[in-house]
């Protein structure tokens, strides 16, 4: 379990410690200085503005972390709400909380992303609740179709039988099983708001210049492909590892879950 | 029944609709062809008229509803063009790219799952889940751009984006060769996600209280997957597949924009930065009105994959 | 070259390999969407250049810039200069083979003067009040006031439509304007697949020399990473681009990188509405605060040239050559600051008397990295003189109609992208449509009038040059820099004009493929 979130722990103590120790503004620019290598003043070179690339990678860290986590989070508790409101007996509840959930499947929710995104601008809350509001609907799905299946089950019937009312059902018996399917939701759910940060840099509308985010970085990065491809390595890699670590820890924990059934 | 089902789909046709109207229209900025900055005040009148955003929102509203219920989807005010027909033009290009990259994903992915998820912790299972994991971590649209500059620029292995070489509509071969890459990067998450969950269901269907006797009966790893789990593991495959088909539109829009592919994802990106609202709505109207549809299917395939769901229940 | 060779053996019997080049005389250019292939609607660059090569207009602008015969062969101007009589062409045919006559330049002018139309054309000939058939090839142009620009402005985007291909309005002709147009140009749409590409074929009717190719395919390629590929792949032969993109290019044996100087200033507009702003010691202080030379070099990479007033050298006999160039001085700045009651405080920052700081938003549109990079410099060089700048970047679509038209604004980064005409009184005379720096200076508007009304050459070269003395002294905008306009060719393709790509699209019949 610690190791699991260990790398997710390295990632965060790098851009949130790292500032600490390292004292240079992300933001400032070198016009004299662009695309350079490595040098004593700039660990890890420059970018096509001559912005320190090791002040960004820490500062964009903490963007993209940021977001990739509330955004999750995020997902996870509407999908889980609307989920379970979906499966109640009470019919009412069940169909409105149905239509609407179908109503939300079956928008491209991309495209009401980047509406959203250029209604609100490109800040940090407004891409967490774009990002985290356009991702509920597979987890409400999943906890849906799973809690249908789990409440057809002997010992939910049992409790049913015994006059628990739905409510506590649903959190005694059924979502005690759904704990690994949601942390393993809520791991892909943190991935993938980290890349979809990343593809909304890519179409011009992440994390706005000169706030850096991981995101933002690997699609400047793509200009100097050719002549320095170091540019997209670290942040490209940093997405990568983060969405590893996100993905593992969820991994384990669905494990640990599928054990002691 | 069948009449219930259309109703309720209907039903989830008008809150689309409805909410992405309200959405759009409460956008600042308003339609791209207005951003003009050398436009005088005599022609941003005369354009805001010829697009009718000039009258209260409301009417708006109730013109548009009553022209979709007559299968009038209005015109696009970046191409002027009838909707229907533009997204039309799109939509078998996407259906093209999505349907074969869905198909390249399940041939991957259900054998795979399968094979790993009855060997927990298995060498193999380990290699597929890092390679799984690196799958799912690398941003497609970056994918897309090293392939391109690699694949198809440094080596010239294969077309640079597009649909079709100009001049050879006719050939079979070409067209395959235009969409080897974009199946492969819009392919690689979505196999990569449907392994994982046909494994985790596997897991968990080996531990469930029909399979545990057929294990103890001594029945073989491959006949328990066979007989026992397969049926079970369709069901949230199939899920999965269900909730992919708008977000495999999404995510399409950024293959399709990066291999410059003439698909229907890219022409919702580029309405939704233009600000078409006709357009943008007349998108979320058809794949709206595909996935209602592809639900309706998925639905009566769970009666089929999980028999204790009785349709209607 | 031997990995590609390579390359190809071992997937060649899967895939073949790109090899097949298409016929030599074929050239490839990319746009980024759709184009409405109708001159008066042209909504965008795409549109635009594929118009100009399909609907010629009455006169071209030469390689020196001045107005050429095109549809038109000759004409007079009355002695008032508010009547033009063009004789046109004859025996010039329609891509469908019907004759083309005055009857169609009278329907494409009384479409663009009726803003309903659709049009986007209608403030460029606003100053006309009618046209006349004088006969089958003479059309008269009827000005409300004389107008310089006139000329050139025919030659610009004013296209002319087929007046017998219509029924109604030409906003309503999709077949036409989406896949079948028919203009008289050197080239002719033979297909057109939506979201893919434009193919279009030497027009053997063609009024003027036999085109040079055989076909111009315009690709759609949205993604200028694609476009790139496609340049390096050999699947697009000619692209303009950002200096940004040109990393990997310039060293491709097969690709030529040329770069022209267009009508463009890039520029700072302040409001002058706003009281910050309304001292011209203020605005020249911060013109000569900026470091241009390290933007040019630094976020452009030397495709720009530096600038001296809203002129650009583009238009060279109009270009006030022998004014100084602005200089970067922060001392002269902090001097122009302090005689405007701004001096710098305790934290270094600039005040005035009441002890309240110099700060503003600037306003930049998202999506463009040198222009984000631009605003950053642009901040960074302020801050040196103690002006606190706060971006804003935003969509462009809400930073023109929500900010910069209704005046809701401090400061913003754009451009103007003009005909080649110096004509600038929409912009910087008091009140006009498009002045959304609302700048007034009664010596430029009369300046800006003469110009606008002189015909004679040498007397409109007098007043934009007395124009541009008086910027230099009270500047309408913080000009940044005149980009160039970077054009990335396969070698061997001949033939395009010395001029931006826009107008050189006027001349595609001239472009040709050198022989191997």
């Amino acid at each position: 379990m610690t190791r699991a979130l260990l790398p997710l722990a390295l990632l965060v103590l790098f851009a949130f410690g790292g500032p600490l120790v390292y004292h240079v503004d992300p933001t400032a620019i070198d016009l004299t200085l662009t695309v350079a290598g490595m040098s004593g003043a700039h660990p890890l070179g420059t970018d096509e503005s001559g912005r320190d690339v090791l002040a960004r990678l820490m500062s964009g860290g903490r963007v993209s972390l940021v977001v990739g986590l509330l955004a999750g989070v995020v997902a996870v508790a509407v999908g889980t709400a609307v989920g379970g409101l979906a499966t109640a007996r009470n019919p009412w509840l069940s169909v409105a909380t149905s239509r609407l959930l179908d109503a939300a499947m079956a928008v491209p929710s991309f495209f009401i992303l980047l509406v959203i995104v250029t209604l609100f601008g490109g800040s940090t809350t407004t891409l967490i609740a774009a990002i985290g509001l356009t991702a509920w609907m597979g987890i409400a799905r999943l906890v849906r179709a799973e809690s249908l299946s789990l409440r057809e089950r002997d010992f939910v019937l049992a409790a049913q039988a015994l006059g628990q009312p739905p409510p506590a059902r649903f959190a005694r018996h059924v979502l005690p099983h759904l704990v690994p399917t949601l942390i393993a939701a809520a791991g892909v759910g943190i991935a993938q708001a980290v890349l979809t940060e990343s593809a909304l840099s890519f179409l011009g509308l992440g994390i706005e210049p000169p706030m850096a985010s991981w995101g933002n970085m690997l699609t400047g990065a793509q200009q100097n492909l050719g002549e320095a491809p170091w540019l997209a390595l670290y942040p490209g890699l940093l997405i990568v590892l983060t969405v590893l670590a996100a993905n593992t820890v969820g991994e384990q924990i669905q494990r640990r879950g599928g054990l002691h059934k | 029944m069948l009449a219930a089902r259309l109703l309720q789909g209907l039903i989830v046709l008008w809150i689309v609709t409805t909410a992405t109207f309200v959405l759009i229209h409460a956008a600042p900025g308003g339609p791209a062809v207005l951003a003009d900055p050398k436009l005088s005040a005599v022609e941003r009148a005369a354009i805001e008229t010829q697009l009718g955003i000039d009258r209260p929102l409301p009417v708006q509203y109730l013109t548009w509803q009553s022209n979709v219920v007559r299968g009038n989807l209005g015109r696009s005010f970046l191409y002027q063009t009838p909707i229907l027909e533009t997204v039309l033009d799109r939509l078998p290009n996407t259906i093209l790219l999505v349907a074969l990259a869905v198909a390249v994903a399940l041939l991957i992915a259900v054998p795979v799952g399968l094979y790993v998820g009855a060997r927990p912790d298995s060498p193999i299972d380990r290699v597929v889940t890092v390679v799984n994991f690196t799958a799912l971590a690398i941003p497609p649209f970056w994918f897309g751009i090293v392939a391109l500059m690699v694949v198809a620029a440094r080596w010239r292995l294969l077309p640079a984006g597009g649909m079709m070489t100009p001049g050879e509509e006719g050939s079979f071969v070409d067209r395959l060769r235009h969409l080897v890459l974009p199946v492969i990067v819009l392919a690689l998450p979505i196999s990569a996600e449907l392994i994982r969950f046909t494994r985790a269901a596997v897991r968990s269907n080996r531990g469930a209280p029909h399979v545990t006797p057929a294990v103890a009966r001594g029945l073989r790893s491959r006949e328990v997957t066979g007989r026992h789990v397969f049926r079970n593991v369709l069901l949230p495959v199939l899920t999965v597949l269900g909730l992919q088909v708008p977000i495999l539109v999404g995510g399409a829009a950024v293959t399709e924009t990066v291999f410059a592919w003439p698909g229907m994802g890219r022409l919702g990106v580029e309405a939704a930065l233009g600000r078409d609202y006709p357009l943008v709505m007349g998108i979320a109207v058809v794949v709206a009105a595909t996935v209602v549809l592809a639900n309706l299917l998925l639905d009566l395939a769970y009666g089929w994959a999980d028999p204790r769901i009785r349709a209607g229940s | 070259m031997r990995t590609a060779f390579r390359g190809c053996l071992v997937l060649a019997t899967l895939f073949g390999c790109s090899r097949q080049r298409p016929p030599e005389r074929s050239l490839r250019l990319a746009i980024i969407n759709d184009p409405i292939m109708n001159a008066p609607l042209s909504p965008d660059i795409g549109s635009v250049l594929i118009n100009k090569i399909i609907f010629p207009g009455l006169v071209r602008p030469s390689d020196s810039l001045t107005p050429e015969p095109d549809l038109a062969t000759r004409w007079t101007i009355s002695a008032d200069g508010r009547q033009y009589t063009f004789a046109l062409r004859s025996g010039v045919a329609w891509h469908d083979g019907r004759p083309f006559s005055a009857t169609d330049v009278k329907f494409t002018f009384d479409q663009i003067l009726d803003p309903s139309s659709g049009t986007l054309q209608w403030s460029d000939f606003s100053v006309v009040d009618s046209v006349t058939i004088v006969d089958s090839l003479t059309v008269r142009f009827w000005l409300k006031s004389p107008l310089a620009p006139f000329l050139t402005l025919l030659g610009h985007n004013a296209g002319i439509i087929p007046a017998h291909a219509f029924q109604g309005r030409i906003a309503d002709a999709v077949g036409f304007n989406r896949s079948r147009p028919i203009g008289t140009g050197p080239f002719q749409v033979v297909e057109s697949v939506p979201g893919s590409y434009i193919v279009l074929t030497a027009n053997l009717r063609y009024y003027g020399a036999k085109p040079g190719l055989d076909r111009i395919i315009f690709k759609i390629v949205p993604d200028v990473n694609a476009q790139v590929a496609q340049l390096q792949a050999g699947e697009l032969d000619l692209a303009t681009l950002e200096p940004a993109n040109l990393r990997g290019l310039e060293s491709d044996p097969e690709l030529r990188i040329e770069h022209v100087s267009v009508p463009q200033h890039y520029y700072i507009g302040f409001n002058q509405g706003n009281p910050l702003f309304r001292s011209s010691a203020v605005r020249r202080a911060l013109t000569l605060a900026i470091n241009r030379q390290a933007i040019i070099d630094g976020v452009l990479r030397g495709f720009a040239d530096y600038p001296q007033g809203t002129i650009p050298v583009a238009l060279r006999d109009y270009f006030a050559d022998s004014l100084p160039k602005i200089p970067y001085d922060t001392t002269a700045a902090l001097a122009l600051m302090a005689e405007a009651g701004w001096r710098r405080g305790a934290d270094g920052g600039l005040q005035d008397h009441t002890g309240r700081p110099f700060a503003f938003t600037l306003l930049v549109d998202k999506g463009n990295p040198s222009r984000e990079q631009t605003a950053v410099a642009v901040q960074q060089d302020l801050k040196k003189v103690g002006v606190a700048v706060t971006i804003n970047t935003m969509e462009f679509a809400s930073m023109v109609r929500d900010y910069v038209v209704p005046h809701r604004y401090e400061a913003y980064l754009v451009w103007w992208n003009t005909p080649l005409d110096p004509d600038q009184f929409s912009y910087y005379g008091s009140g006009q449509s498009n002045n959304d720096v609302v700048y007034s200076n009664r010596t430029a508007d009369s300046l800006l009038t003469v110009g606008r009304a002189t015909l004679d050459p040498a007397a409109r070269r007098q007043a934009y040059l007395a124009f541009q003395a008086v910027e230099a002294i009270d500047p309408p905008v913080l000009v940044l820099y005149y980009p160039r306009e970077i054009q990335v060719r396969r070698a061997g393709l001949r033939g395009l004009p010395p001029l931006g790509i826009r107008d050189a699209m006027r001349h595609s019949e001239r472009l040709h493929f050198e022989p191997r």
